[in-house]
């Protein structure tokens, strides 16, 4: 554009003033019309807040009187005010997961994680949620996530929280192999002075078998409570898991007579004291009365391949034995006169190569026939220990 | 013409005061003068330059009456329908019938002209009344929306929020007294910034007024409408956040098969767009048509109608950006989701036939998003190895039956990618959105707004027809054969020897690449009867330079530069000394006769 169009003032005053005038207006029209939408979108805010936040609270206090129903409709209203609320949208997923509506709660919370990626809450609820669903990688994914996740308030109790409910849904899911490190972690996480979480611990490892584990912890558990019947059940239970049968006696009969009568420990008591009762090879056994075990036990095993030979149809005195149990009564009827009682007793080396071969006798019935009840039992568990012990 | 700078004197030189003399007189003298510099230094501004400056004041403005507009909505709904989103039994049936009484007198006694398309208005203004959008009907339209939208009636804040902006732009432009051409424009770009405000979505507004009000890519007036889009949304978000209109849920999309699940929604979305097209299409007339004294009473039954609705589905009051929300995050079933479309759809129509104003964008969101919803959960329910989750699919119908219902794909296609915040939505809403458009157009020739402009009796240009109006080219009329090139230095008797061979060709001299000139036949054959070997054509008589053209321009440039030329040369591209054809007068116009006529 050339300099010769340029219109000047002097040719085109009139309207040039009244430009000036509009734009002047304009500016002021503009100063007064956002003071104004200021004073209204700050009111209007400040009203829907105070709104949001009394439906909010209404909300929880529905939630924990259990109505579920009108809890949802609350938030749902306070939302509706304060859509960006985190913390609406959160108790509101929560509502509606409370309601049995896990695809919706999943959603917003999914929505929120986009936010907040590393928000704890947000990961447990959406393991709950995957849990609920037995989507169970999923779930260990978000434990995981919430495990290691932020927590606005005392982080170290949350996360231990969450990594016990993490165990709890293995063990409830009976994923014991999954489980087992979870608790271990749990364990190390716990503080060595929290008894009241020890105990919770001491649990999940019993229920996990981390036998060792639970007699260690019991064992400190009880050093704090000699009498805590939990403990010493739990210490019971790991002794005799261990084959620390006489241990486990120990435990057993310090609980008072109803706990060690319950059904889950009265079995366990009951072969215990059958164990030790049979046992030639308890320390400070007089050599008449292992003699006499050994003896007895002998008889025991004796009877109980004949029984199992009888079940199975294959007569122990085939010639030439076919099967183990066949094999190990030809030898009984060789040793016979040998593993006497008395000669047991002259000769007490030879209560060592008697019950090994109790102990064969007792295993090849229990292949045969399935596992031994009673005395046989004891004997039984009492050759695999020893086994063990020599291994 | 635009082009004449508007700009105030050389700013006067204050003289210099006489020492000791700096009174009162020559204090104001030199404030003056500075003023006048300042203004001066404003006014100095090309029209061009100065209307985009106007573009920014013109989007502060509109942004600031979205913001306020969209609080009365909000203040209007909770006092006349309560705080929450289940309004109580007589508040949800009592509210609409009572809004819909006021909003007919004021509709009627007030503001005249605040019903109907805000779209429409401004093409009119745009098209008809040199870009005059009348004032009063911006506020009206503030009142009467906020009133029936807050009540519960189901319509949308974006077209009033569009004809807001425009409405204030108008009023601006017309105070400074710009030239005819840029007020004409203007209230396009006050649209602009009002959709953008009330869509927190500048690229969507800024697209769907050039899709649909402007219809071209003008340099001219895009940087203004993209301004004041940007700057409006700007002055919206510092006051009401930077939150999309609904909160769109992470998402993703996995593999081809989904697609033909977003085409099964395209399908489904352009079926519901047709309805609703053929419905108002049919029915607003009848509506029309009634005794003048119903217009008292349309809004007030709509409302009552929408009342009963809302007495067990409260979801399809209002614009309903709440419940698009709570589908986006799988919150309803997909009977629920259907259910609510088809609601909604019902609502919508009542309202909007009934002449209550409002817009109709909203609702087309709330349908799309809840149809959208709905067969994504249907899909989900028979194909569970789909992982798109529900809300993908709301995101996706918003898209598909704003392309079906209002007819601007690419409108449609940004706004999803905007609001959604994520490119890779872009796929599934192209393919759904296309498909949509593609039935709607097939089975509904004539769109929305069309249809509503020529119920009220305005023929108002069609952008989908302009948009798709097949354009005539060169090549459709030029000839290849009926011309011989003759070169400068060729012997005038050799180019009289090939004219007597061709005695209907015309004679083209190409006296160097680019520049051709027309010889006198008869004056070569003259020329050529008693000249020297050595005789070229150059001295016969000839016109020129002619113009030329090439074969791809349209014929409506060729008729612009053909004048009193008997014919033009067709040069190519490539090379300019070149002749591909020739192009005359009765050519252009028997091309125009054949080509096809659209309907």
């Amino acid at each position: 554009m050339s300099a010769t169009n340029q219109v000047t003032v002097s040719e085109e005053s009139p309207r040039v003033h009244s430009r000036e005038l509009v734009l002047l207006l304009c500016v002021l029209a503009l100063l007064i019309l956002l003071a104004l939408t200021a004073v209204l979108s700050r009111l209007y805010h400040k009203k829907v807040h105070t709104m949001a936040d009394a439906m909010f609270t209404q909300g929880e206090a529905d939630e924990q009187a259990g109505n579920v129903a009108a809890a949802l409709a609350d938030y749902r209203n306070a939302l509706a005010y304060n859509p960006g609320n985190a913390r609406f949208q959160f108790n509101l997923a929560r509502a509606l997961e409370a309601a049995g509506r896990s695809e919706e709660a999943r959603a917003y919370l999914l929505n929120l994680l986009s936010e907040s990626p590393g928000s704890g809450a947000v990961n447990l609820e959406l393991a709950r949620i995957a849990a609920h669903n037995g989507s169970m990688a999923d779930a260990m994914r978000y434990y995981q996530s919430a495990i290691y996740g932020e927590w606005d308030a005392d982080p170290i109790a949350m996360r231990w929280q969450v990594r016990k409910e993490l165990c709890d849904v293995l063990l409830s899911r009976g994923a014991l192999k999954q489980a087992a490190p979870e608790v271990i972690a749990l364990q190390e996480n716990t503080p060595a002075d929290d008894f009241p979480r020890l105990k919770i611990v001491a649990q999940m490892l019993l229920r996990t078998q981390q036998w060792n584990r639970v007699q260690d912890l019991e064992r400190l558990l009880l050093a704090a409570d000699r009498n805590d019947q939990e403990s010493l059940a739990g210490a019971a239970e790991a002794a005799f898991q261990l084959a620390q049968y006489q241990t486990a006696l120990g435990y057993f009969d310090r609980l008072p007579r109803e706990t060690r009568e319950q059904p889950d420990l009265s079995n366990q008591f009951d072969m215990a004291r059958r164990v030790v009762t049979a046992d030639p090879f308890l320390p400070g056994l007089s050599m008449e009365a292992m003699a006499r075990r050994a003896a007895s036990a002998l008889a025991l095993a004796q009877s109980r391949a004949q029984s199992c030979a009888r079940q199975t149809g294959h007569p122990l005195e085939q010639t030439p034995p076919q099967t183990d149990l066949q094999k190990q009564f030809a030898q009984v009827k060789n040793m016979q006169r040998d593993w006497s009682e008395r000669n047991l007793l002259r000769f007490p080396d030879r209560v060592d190569d008697a019950m090994n071969f109790v102990f064969n006798v007792e295993n090849a019935a229990a292949s045969a026939c399935g596992e031994p009840q009673g005395d046989d039992r004891a004997l039984w568990l009492l050759g695999r220990s020893r086994q063990a012990v020599n291994r | 013409m635009s082009e004449n700078a508007v700009t105030p004197s050389t700013p006067v030189a204050a003289a210099a005061p006489a020492p000791g003399t700096m009174d009162a007189s020559a204090t104001r003298s030199r404030t003056r003068s500075r003023w006048e510099a300042w203004t001066h230094s404003v006014f100095t501004l090309r029209e061009d330059r100065f209307f985009l400056l106007l573009s920014v004041i013109i989007g502060v403005f509109s942004g600031l009456s979205v913001v306020c507009f969209r609080l009365a909505i909000e203040w209007t709904q909770i006092m006349l329908l309560g705080p929450s989103l289940s309004p109580s039994f007589p508040r949800v049936v009592l509210a609409p019938v009572l809004a819909g009484l006021a909003v007919a007198l004021l509709a009627i006694h007030v503001f005249p002209h605040v019903r109907g398309s805000g779209v429409n208005q401004i093409k009119s203004a745009v098209y008809i009344s040199n870009g005059y959008v009348p004032f009063i009907t911006v506020a009206g339209k503030f009142v009467t929306c906020a009133l029936a939208i807050g009540s519960g009636q189901s319509l949308g804040p974006e077209d009033p929020s569009l004809q807001m902006g425009a409405g204030i732009a108008s009023l601006i432009g017309r105070s400074l007294r710009l030239s005819q051409e840029k007020v004409r424009l203007i209230a396009p770009v006050g649209a602009a910034a009002g959709l953008a405000a009330a869509f927190n979505a500048p690229i969507a507004a800024v697209l769907f007024v050039i899709e649909e009000v402007i219809g071209t890519w003008s340099s001219g007036v895009l940087g203004a409408i993209v301004l004041a889009a940007v700057s409006s949304v700007v002055t919206m978000r510092a006051f009401l956040g930077p939150e999309s209109l609904f909160r769109v849920p992470p998402f993703r999309v996995a593999g081809p098969e989904e697609m033909l699940a977003y085409a099964a929604l395209g399908v489904a979305g352009g079926g519901v767009s047709l309805v609703l097209l053929k419905w108002i299409a049919y029915a607003r007339p009848k509506m029309k048509a009634l005794p003048h004294w119903t217009q008292y009473l349309q809004p007030a039954a709509s409302g009552l109608l929408i009342g009963l609705i809302g007495i067990r589905f409260p979801q399809v009051m209002g614009a309903g950006y709440a419940v698009v929300d709570q589908a986006m995050h799988g919150q309803f079933g997909w009977k629920l989701l259907l259910l609510l479309a088809a609601l909604k759809l019902l609502a919508t129509g009542f309202s909007f036939l009934s002449g209550t104003p409002g817009g109709m964008f909203a609702p087309a969101l709330f349908i799309g998003a809840m149809l959208g919803g709905a067969i994504g959960s249907m899909e989900h329910h028979f194909f569970p190895s789909l992982t798109a989750t529900v809300g993908t699919f709301a995101l996706v119908g918003i898209g598909t039956l704003f392309a079906g219902f209002l007819r601007t794909p690419i409108t449609s296609v940004f706004m999803v990618i905007e609001l959604s915040g994520n490119y890779t939505a872009i796929l599934p809403v192209i393919i759904s959105t296309m498909i949509a458009y593609v039935i709607s157009r097939a089975y509904q020739k004539v769109p929305l707004f069309d249809v509503l402009a020529r119920q009220d009796g305005v023929v108002l240009p069609s952008i989908e027809e302009r948009r798709e109006m097949m354009s005539i080219d060169v090549e459709d009329a030029m000839r290849t054969d009926g011309f011989l090139v003759c070169e400068p230095e060729e012997p005038i008797v050799e180019v009289a020897r090939r004219a007597e061979a061709n005695p209907e060709a015309d004679l083209l001299l190409r006296m160097r690449p680019g520049e051709w000139w027309l010889l006198d036949r008869e004056d070569v054959l003259r020329l050529a009867s008693n000249a020297a070997r050595t005789t070229t054509p150059i001295r016969a008589k000839a016109r020129g330079p002619v113009p030329y053209l090439f074969r791809d321009q349209s014929l409506a440039e060729a008729l612009q530069v053909i004048g009193d030329w008997p014919l033009l040369p067709v040069a190519s591209r490539a090379n300019l000394g070149q002749l591909e054809g020739k192009l005359t007068l009765a050519d252009t116009l028997h091309a125009f006769r054949k080509a096809p006529k659209e309907e």
